[in-house]
């Protein structure tokens, strides 16, 4: 996790509870406070009995959705590690727009329908998915691929082979984990929906296949295929290039229509595609502190590139200072790095107010 | 034809098959209770492995099993960022896999299991992937069958694996942190899954001054993906096999009846349809029923050979049968004359058994072996399999030189056919006949072969047919595998000697065929069914 969002959570302040939450979502589009997701876990060598129930209790959810935590003792850690993911991708990937995934203000936006609340539930889904994924590859949730085939017992499809891939297997459980089997009532929940469902295409159109051959003698008449996830980053940035070219659409309520169809219509003249994330209503600059961020003063710019966009023409201090850092480093792959001390002077840029 | 369709029919079999009776009244109701869902041939399952943190400092005394979850499990982190920050070493830090997932088992119906290394490893600016760069792995392997039970170990090795690794993005500052894409690197084959647990613990140790581990990136994250049959699949195949065995070997004792009733002794192409109804038999055998009581690690060795007979006697057969088709007068019948086209199958096979012998022969004993992954053992891999692979050519190009003088002298006689006597035309007509009919069944088997291996190499195998999912690969499998079985039985069944007809007809009436043909008549023949009609009445005509 960058150094920079521990500063920026201990700074923040717990939101306020924007009300019970109504859509089942969860993660970055849950209507609670994050701030605990980001402190370091201490759930490893709890003594309690069953530490996944008290678990599930703080984390906030709803009734369907603690039933759902409750039966599968991993679940709990692998959706505040879903958070966490959630948090520090869109952090990564919005580090230098004027919106830059600041958890203050989100309750806000997610009230809105602009193209950074697409983002937030595209993102968020896409961490649920991947590291539901991942809890399951990493043997912590007891629950997984072989969930699938109804009416039979998980060592018997397993044996027989019947068993699915993990990824099918998050995927249908976050469907009803999230509650959104069925279209929204309005337009909002289904554009939420769709951004929600285009964050879990991402983490798919990721998937890299790798074959090995095993038949006689090694040779290829007998292959065996796996899908494998590729790492989040790239599922990031895959989403940002979606969020750079987000399709607006009429925001009419139509409620005559059902389904993903009636996001038909778009200004862009091109109707969006499944993958895409669209978006209602055109953002604000994020400029000046509102109630949906913090503003842009005082963020450090790059003179040459992200300085003008992200300082909205208010203009920028420089501050000079003598900087010791870390050079000419020795590392190992793991844990263990032999450095010396260099001293450079560094500019460094901030916005005005 | 689907395996849906094969588990069905051996419900209907199962009735008849008293021996295996238990078991398939087993099979039929998990066939009802899984909707008959075919499964694929093989599973892949892939397991991220945990972290695990071994406090036992300087890491002596008897080996410790570090156990990835469960109520013994290690003291793990999550991230590498951790270690630093609590002074933790890379030569602490195991990457530990439970095989498999919590509440499930492992079968020995799973037959072998290939356990496949993936590395997830980041760009660093100052910690990169250098050329040819090798990772230095310590792999343990333990087993354990109960729950309950301490780990005993299976094997244990250092092994070294050639890091092939590609960033497609520009290695500057800001791609820090994207990742590789590396290879999958082979780790364990093992020939028989007797036990329920397995563990592996892999160590990447570090050494400064010998340089081990060192320019390998910023390893994040440790996969194993683990290959092996599915139960249901195996099932299927058992079944198949313990079907087939007793079909193939009924015909193959009432062929050889029939060559035993003729007065001469039998012709080379006799005996070689009869090994090659041996070799089918050997490959039928279902010998993998005692791998699931024993555990038999040399399963898919002796599998490989197995195979590797069939085909060296499937290729003999083709040879032989053109040669004693070529309606030359040369007298061949001896297996010498064909020393050309059997060396080829010979060298070659014998090649191929060489590298396997060097491959899963040597896996017997040390598991974690591949002879790809050192320099030398690579080029003498390839060397290998390039040579086979020109005596295949060589195969190849004789065998279609020989079907082509075939053809030609096919032509040939048949312009000159109506200048003939009338049982000698009849002689030639019918082998003639023979000779395209096998061409006909021959090409077709192996088009139908081509082009399944074609569609599972391509496709991803999975139809849906109606409520049926139909998976392709295991269709094709035991379709394949039935083909062939198929096409051996025809041609014991065909081809074999008819006992009434000719032979007595050639005694009696003999007086209308001149010595010179009688010659040439005695050593080709093998009469099919088919042409046996032929020759009944030809037999008939000339005596009147």
């Amino acid at each position: 996790m960058p150094a920079g969002l521990h500063l920026f959570l201990a700074a923040l302040p717990l939101l306020t509870l924007l009300g019970q939450p109504v859509d089942a979502y969860f993660g970055l589009t849950s209507k609670e406070s994050l701030s605990h997701y980001t402190s370091p876990s201490t759930a490893t060598g709890s003594n309690h009995n069953r530490p996944h129930l008290k678990q599930c209790d703080l984390l906030p959810l709803t009734r369907r959705q603690k039933r759902l935590c409750r039966k599968e003792p991993g679940l709990a850690e692998a959706l505040k590690e879903a958070v966490r993911l959630g948090i520090v991708e869109c952090q990564y990937q919005l580090r230098s727009e004027r919106w830059n995934c600041s958890l203050q203000g989100r309750g806000s936006l997610l009230k809105r329908g602009f193209k950074e609340t697409a983002f937030l539930y595209a993102v968020s889904s896409a961490a649920l998915t991947h590291s539901l994924a991942k809890a399951c590859s990493g043997g912590k949730m007891e629950r997984c691929t072989c969930d699938d085939s109804p009416g039979l017992e998980s060592q018997r499809a397993w044996q027989w082979g019947v068993c699915g891939d993990n990824l099918r297997h998050s995927t249908r459980f976050l469907q009803n984990f999230l509650g959104q089997r069925k279209g929204g009532r309005d337009m909002r929940a289904k554009v939420d929906l769709h951004n929600t469902n285009a964050g879990i295409k991402a983490v798919k159109s990721g998937l890299k296949t790798t074959c090995k051959c095993h038949g006689v003698s090694g040779s290829c008449a007998v292959r065996t295929c796996w899908k494998q996830l590729s790492p989040f980053h790239e599922t990031g940035a895959l989403l940002k290039a979606k969020y750079d070219n987000a399709v607006k659409v009429l925001g009419a309520t139509n409620e005559a229509v059902g389904g993903h169809e009636s996001l038909g219509h778009s200004f862009a003249g091109r109707s969006p595609r499944s993958t895409d994330l669209v978006y209602l209503e055109d953002s604000p600059s994020f400029c000046r502190a509102s109630r949906f961020s913090p503003g842009t003063t005082g963020r450090v710019c790059f003179r040459e590139t992200t300085c003008d966009s992200l300082c909205c023409g208010r203009g920028y201090n420089t501050q000079s200072r003598m900087v010791t850092f870390s050079c000419h480093c020795q590392v190992h792959w793991c844990c263990h790095v032999e450095c010396q001390k260099c001293v450079q002077q560094q500019d460094t840029y901030t916005c005005k107010q | 034809m689907s395996s849906d369709l094969s588990t069905l029919s051996l419900r209907k079999r199962e009735e008849k098959d008293m021996a295996d009776r238990h078991s398939w009244i087993l099979d039929s109701r998990e066939c009802h209770k899984l909707h008959c869902a075919a499964p694929k041939p093989t599973t892949s399952a892939d397991f991220l492995a945990v972290k695990c943190v071994d406090i036992r400092k300087g890491n002596h005394g008897a080996p410790k099993w570090l156990i990835p979850w469960g109520r013994d499990r290690c003291a793990s982190i999550r991230g590498f960022e951790e270690a630093a920050s609590q002074e933790i070493y890379a030569n602490d830090i195991v990457f530990s896999v439970h095989i498999p997932f919590q509440g499930q088992e492992m079968s020995p119906w799973f037959q072998f299991m290939l356990i496949i290394l993936q590395l997830d490893i980041a760009f660093k600016l100052n910690n990169y992937i250098e050329d040819n760069a090798i990772v230095t792995l310590d792999v343990a392997m333990a087993y354990r069958d109960e729950l309950s039970d301490p780990w005993t170990e299976l094997a244990r090795s250092v092994e070294q694996r050639k890091l092939q690794c590609a960033f497609h993005a520009p290695k500057t500052a800001d791609n820090q942190g994207r990742s590789y894409e590396c290879d999958v690197l082979p780790l364990i084959e093992l020939g028989s899954v007797a036990h329920k647990y397995y563990l592996v613990n892999i160590r990447l140790p570090v050494h400064n001054v010998k340089k081990i581990n060192m320019g390998i990136g910023e390893i994040n994250d440790l996969h194993l993906v683990t290959i092996f049959q599915n139960g249901g699949f195996t099932k299927v195949w058992f079944a198949m096999k313990t079907f087939l065995t007793p079909s193939i070997l009924i015909i193959m004792i009432w062929y050889w009846r029939r060559i035993t009733m003729m007065t001469r002794s039998p012709v080379l192409l006799e005996k070689i349809i009869f090994a090659l109804g041996i070799s089918m038999t050997f490959i039928n055998l279902p010998v993998e029923w005692f791998s699931i009581g024993f555990n038999w690690t040399w399963m898919l060795l002796f599998g490989d050979i197995r195979q590797g007979l069939f085909y060296v006697m499937l290729l003999s057969f083709w040879i032989i049968f053109c040669g004693e088709h070529m309606m030359d007068q040369s007298e061949r019948n001896r297996i010498s004359v064909y020393w050309k086209q059997v060396v080829p199958i010979a060298f070659g096979s014998c090649c191929l058994f060489i590298f396997d012998m060097c491959e899963r022969g040597v896996q017997l004993k040390n598991p974690f072996y591949s002879i790809w992954t050192t320099d030398v053992g690579a080029e003498l891999a390839m060397a290998f399999i390039i040579v086979a692979g020109i005596c295949a050519c060589l195969y190849f190009l004789f065998l279609c030189f020989m079907v082509y003088q075939v053809f030609r002298n096919i032509s040939g006689k048949q312009s000159s056919l109506p200048a003939m006597s009338k049982a000698r035309r009849l002689h030639y007509e019918g082998l003639i006949f023979r000779f395209k009919f096998l061409m006909i069944i021959t090409l077709a088997c192996a088009a139908l072969t081509t082009v399944f291996f074609i569609t599972t190499q391509v496709s991803e195998g999975n139809w849906k047919w109606g409520e049926y999912n139909i998976e392709l690969n295991s269709a094709f499998f035991t379709g394949i595998y039935g083909m062939w079985n198929l096409y051996v039985f025809a041609l014991m069944f065909l081809y074999a000697p008819s006992h009434k007809n000719y032979g007595d007809d050639q005694t009696n009436g003999g007086a209308a065929v001149s010595s010179a043909e009688e010659l040439q008549l005695t050593t080709t023949i093998t009469h099919a069914d088919g042409p046996t009609e032929l020759y009944r009445l030809a037999g008939k005509e000339a005596q009147e």
